[in-house]
């Protein structure tokens, strides 16, 4: 019974990715009736969205300067699922994947998460090699209030490629 | 400090196919304090503690490394990817800003 540690785990452990992937599927479902944000667009503010420049706040520019320089990003190639709405923000499913190449010579080296209207905007990242096979992340992060979220995966040529979607949250999840 | 802190759960699929991209899944029980949160007792705020690096180990040789910050929820649930080439342990190691340091080790055995 090498299981005998797990078993009583395993409904625990169920019910919370039962509940990841219910979200996920429900995002799956909507995001037919939503445009997605494909094709390229120049430049950092590429980064920040269409029509996202002015409002973006100061944090986050400063954090994809200090992080990218000004290197362009090209808004295709990953696909990055959230809810649409949160009703907590403690507990926010993310989940990032991409059809890019996993080989040695040419994968993708980092994952980045940021979320804007977060007291620091950069969330987590994680630094991949060929060994992964594929370059996706599932993760749960925190939320203050209502944000763009913002991944940007960095391939080992140095190239950048990101995706954004908004998130509402109706409880904020950063405690106070 | 909170009750089964660093219990760790990972889990792979039942079966493995030689060279095939597997999904693993991680849940550590770690309270993630931001530092911001106010105790509602003592009116007083609860310290920053969360885990700020996760490391995977195949076979010995490291393939991936995350750094977290305190925006990644309590109980942290990560999924990710590894090529199942080879049999050989699959280590990973959570530390937290306090010095704590996780493990567990799980057997890839692709058939």
């Amino acid at each position: 019974m090498k299981d005998n540690d797990f078993s009583n785990s395993r409904r625990e452990f169920l019910k919370r990715t039962g509940f990841v992937s219910a979200a996920l599927l429900s995002v799956s479902a909507l995001s037919t009736f939503i445009p997605s944000q494909k094709g390229s667009l120049g430049g950092l503010m590429g980064a920040l969205g269409p029509g996202e420049a002015q409002a973006a706040p100061a944090g986050i520019k400063e954090k994809l300067e200090s992080t990218f320089g000004g290197r362009k990003v090209e808004m295709s190639h990953v696909v990055m699922k959230t809810p649409i709405i949160a009703e907590n923000g403690a507990v926010v499913p993310i989940n990032i994947s991409s059809d890019l190449p996993m080989e040695p010579g040419n994968y993708v080296k980092k994952i980045y998460i940021f979320v804007d209207n977060n007291l620091d905007p950069f969330i987590a990242s994680m630094d991949l090699t060929p060994a992964n096979g594929k370059a996706a992340l599932s993760l749960r992060i925190k939320m203050r209030k209502t944000s763009r979220v913002r991944t940007i995966l960095e391939d080992s040529n140095g190239k950048l490629y990101g995706s954004t979607k908004t998130v509402k949250v109706t409880i904020g999840g950063c405690g106070g | 400090m909170p009750h089964g802190i660093g219990r760790i759960k990972i889990r792979l699929p039942r079966t493995i196919h030689k060279g095939q991209v597997i999904d693993v899944k991680t849940l550590i029980i770690h309270p993630m304090e931001t530092g911001f949160r106010k105790d509602k007792a003592t009116k007083r705020k609860v310290p920053a503690f969360y885990i700020d690096e996760v490391s995977v180990y195949y076979g010995g040789t490291l393939i991936s490394r995350a750094k977290w910050t305190m925006a990644v929820s309590t109980n942290p649930f990560m999924s990710f990817y590894v090529k199942a080439d080879k049999e050989a342990p699959l280590k990973i190691v959570w530390k937290d800003i306090k010095g704590g340091v996780y493990e567990k080790t799980v057997q890839v055995k692709p058939q």
